[in-house]
């Protein structure tokens, strides 16, 4: 092959290419802002305010969630409309941990905010890649964000009371494998908990011999919290470090805990058992030796 | 050419045959070399710290001009067991956007260093990637390898890149950001590899991104790369275990070299249960090496966020001037444009960059 027909065929190359790929982006025909089918009626999304709804709508969900989604959420942080505020608000940072992420009345020293400011202690400004390969985020966006956690970070409206409590993920949960004794199980819910329902040792972890009939072979207590900056994500800590096993997390039958919202709302976390116990997740521990 | 340029050259010449396949820097350079991503890294994925050739081929085959004293000018070695390495980009950019006022500003965009410390002579060996600007440190890579890296087995362990399609300069190409695997996701685990000949393999075990918080979860992703001199191909995949959802990720890559021109392609689908969609990107790239020290490169991308959805597709197209006029100094200029659904103006922006790219 002669550097000619190697250049023509380059040549040929660049055009089929450019040809085929100018042809591929979307009109956006029955979309809307962030690519998703409009609603039938139509609306589109009102405009950026210091409220939790409007920030998801305008800021999370079309910018942030192009990496912060799925299982490649870098971090761990997926920012989706299902999960960020409860991997958010009141939950530390995994690059410094002595920060949390979004601290409720303290924007100066919430992780988020340096991270979108550019002066956190590790990595680089967030949206990624800006300002070189996007624009970052302007100071006038950023500061409705900071409204927003001066507010106290609270929750969207809608979630609030309007839709029946329910939970919306257990870590870990569905058989899950973890491959170190978990420190807790969390259990997140749509709406604010009302702490004063709860009984605080009502739960317990019971580790299972394997075969088809669950045996009980070790009983591990536990103790529920809510952290003070999220209200809506119950965490459950084991009494003691869980060894390798199968385990199942069950609400006591005799407990007279209530998992309610503030606005007085019950959600039961499962159907109670034979025993009249609960569970409310399974999950192996693997320790790694 | 003077003694020493043609020194040097002959150096090359035997590294390279001495080498068990040829090899490059960027991945556009080892498909214009023919090259083995391992022939001019330390790290056998590529990317990072140089070795002995990576330097050699930066100081004489790679710039415009060469300086006479560069060939030990630098040779990256402390002592005979620690090398060290580094890579500095500033850059002036300004975006525009539709609706939207436009920004521009001077930025460090990342100042790293690498440390590679050899304790047993192609055995042994403990390798770190540090990011120390901007901002706080943070670090990239840091691994114990064990094995041959050049022509057998190795393995490595600890924090590190994995492997997946081409490890590009731009970390935000689509294929990058789909796929969620680029040099801004190393992941921590071990990673069994396999060099020999044309062939190179990667098998990693890692905990996976979207676990760091929960502590549960992994992830498994492979590649195998089959490298001739003009041509190149490589399959990956990946899978993700996650309270969040599954991942799957497949990619397909290839490299092609026509005559001046190096031409890098690569198609990537993902299937993320916690999103409920199918996801797909792909590059085709154009390396124009015009003259030696003058690279212009040419880039068309497509992106679909997802399958199920009509009309949501984007595309981002670049070109970018490359002039790298002495050793170790690399001058860029480049323009993207972005094209998505015209509601969104992110999806609609034109990005103009200089940058300064100092490296050793």
């Amino acid at each position: 092959m002669n550097f000619g027909t190697l250049t023509a065929l380059s040549r040929s190359g660049v055009a089929l290419s450019v040809a085929l790929l100018a042809a591929c982006a979307g009109n956006g025909e029955g979309l809307d802002a962030n690519g998703r089918p409009l609603v039938p009626d139509g609306s589109t999304p009102p405009p950026l305010s210091a409220d939790f709804e409007s920030i998801q709508e305008n800021i999370f969900t079309p910018i942030c969630s192009v990496c912060h989604a799925g299982g490649a959420a870098p971090e761990g942080l997926r920012l989706d409309a299902a999960d960020s505020f409860n991997l958010l608000v009141g939950v530390p940072s995994t690059e410094v941990p002595s920060l949390l992420r979004v601290k409720p009345g303290d924007p100066d020293n919430s992780y988020i905010i340096q991270k979108l400011e550019g002066h956190a202690a590790v990595g680089v400004q967030m949206p990624f890649g800006c300002p070189t390969t996007q624009p970052c985020l302007t100071t006038s966006t950023i500061a409705l964000i900071r409204q927003w956690i001066t507010n106290g970070a609270p929750p969207a409206a809608a979630a609030m009371l309007s839709t029946p409590l329910a939970v919306t993920s257990i870590v870990p949960d569905r058989m899950e494998s973890v491959n170190a004794p978990p420190p807790q199980v969390m259990v997140a819910f749509n709406h604010e908990l009302d702490l004063s329902q709860l009984a605080t040792h009502s739960a317990h972890f019971e580790k299972l011999a394997p075969g088809a009939v669950p045996t009980v072979i070790e009983q591990v207590p536990a103790r529920i919290s809510v952290s003070s900056a999220n209200l809506r994500a119950l965490l459950l800590w084991p009494a003691r470090p869980l060894s390798a096993g199968h385990y199942r997390l069950v609400i006591d039958a005799t407990s007279s805990s209530q998992i309610s919202d503030i606005g007085g709302q019950q959600v039961a976390l499962g159907a109670p058992d034979e025993r009249g116990e609960t569970v409310i997740s399974t999950f192996d521990v693997e320790v790694l030796p | 050419m003077n003694q020493r340029s043609l020194l040097a050259a002959l150096m090359l010449t035997i590294v390279a045959l001495l080498r068990a396949s040829p090899a490059g820097a960027e991945p556009y350079l080892a498909v214009q070399e023919g090259y083995k991503c391992n022939v001019c890294h330390v790290n056998p994925t590529g990317g990072g710290l140089r070795n002995d050739f990576g330097l050699t081929y930066a100081k004489v085959l790679l710039p415009a001009e060469t300086v006479d004293n560069a060939i030990d000018s630098w040779s990256g070695k402390i002592t005979d067991r620690l090398r060290v390495g580094g890579d500095l980009r500033t850059d002036w950019t300004r975006d525009t956007a539709p609706n939207t006022p436009s920004q521009q500003a001077f930025a460090l965009e990342q100042f790293r260093v690498y440390a590679d410390l050899t304790i047993l002579p192609d055995r042994l060996g403990i390798y770190i990637d540090e990011q120390v600007a901007p901002n706080g440190s943070q670090n990239e890579e840091a691994y114990v390898r064990y094995g041959n890296t050049t022509d057998g087995f190795y393995i490595k362990g600890g924090q590190f890149y994995l492997p997946f399609g081409w490890r590009l300069q731009d970390q935000s190409a689509f294929v990058r950001e789909v796929t969620g695997i680029s040099m801004t996701t190393p992941d921590k685990g071990v990673e069994l590899g396999y060099e020999h000949s044309a062939w190179s393999a990667e098998f990693d075990l890692t905990n996976g991104a979207s676990n760091a918080t929960t502590g549960s979860g992994y992830q498994v992703t492979s590649q195998v790369v089959y490298t001739k001199p003009i041509w190149r191909v490589g399959i990956a995949g990946s899978s993700t275990q996650s309270s969040a959802g599954d991942r799957r990720v497949g990619g397909l890559f290839a490299g092609l070299k026509t005559g001046p021109i190096a031409w890098l392609a690569e198609g990537d689908i993902v299937h993320d249960d916690s999103l409920g969609r199918t996801l797909a990107a792909g590059l085709l790239e154009g390396d124009w090496r015009i003259r030696k020290g003058h690279n212009l490169k040419l880039t068309a991308e497509y992106s679909d966020p997802d399958r199920s959805v009509r009309n949501n597709q984007q595309t981002r197209y670049s070109i970018v001037y490359e002039y790298t006029p002495l050793p170790f100094l690399q001058l860029r200029a480049g323009y993207r444009h972005y094209f998505g659904i015209p509601q969104n103006n992110e999806e609609n922006q034109q990005v103009i960059l200089f940058e300064l790219h100092g490296y050793f």
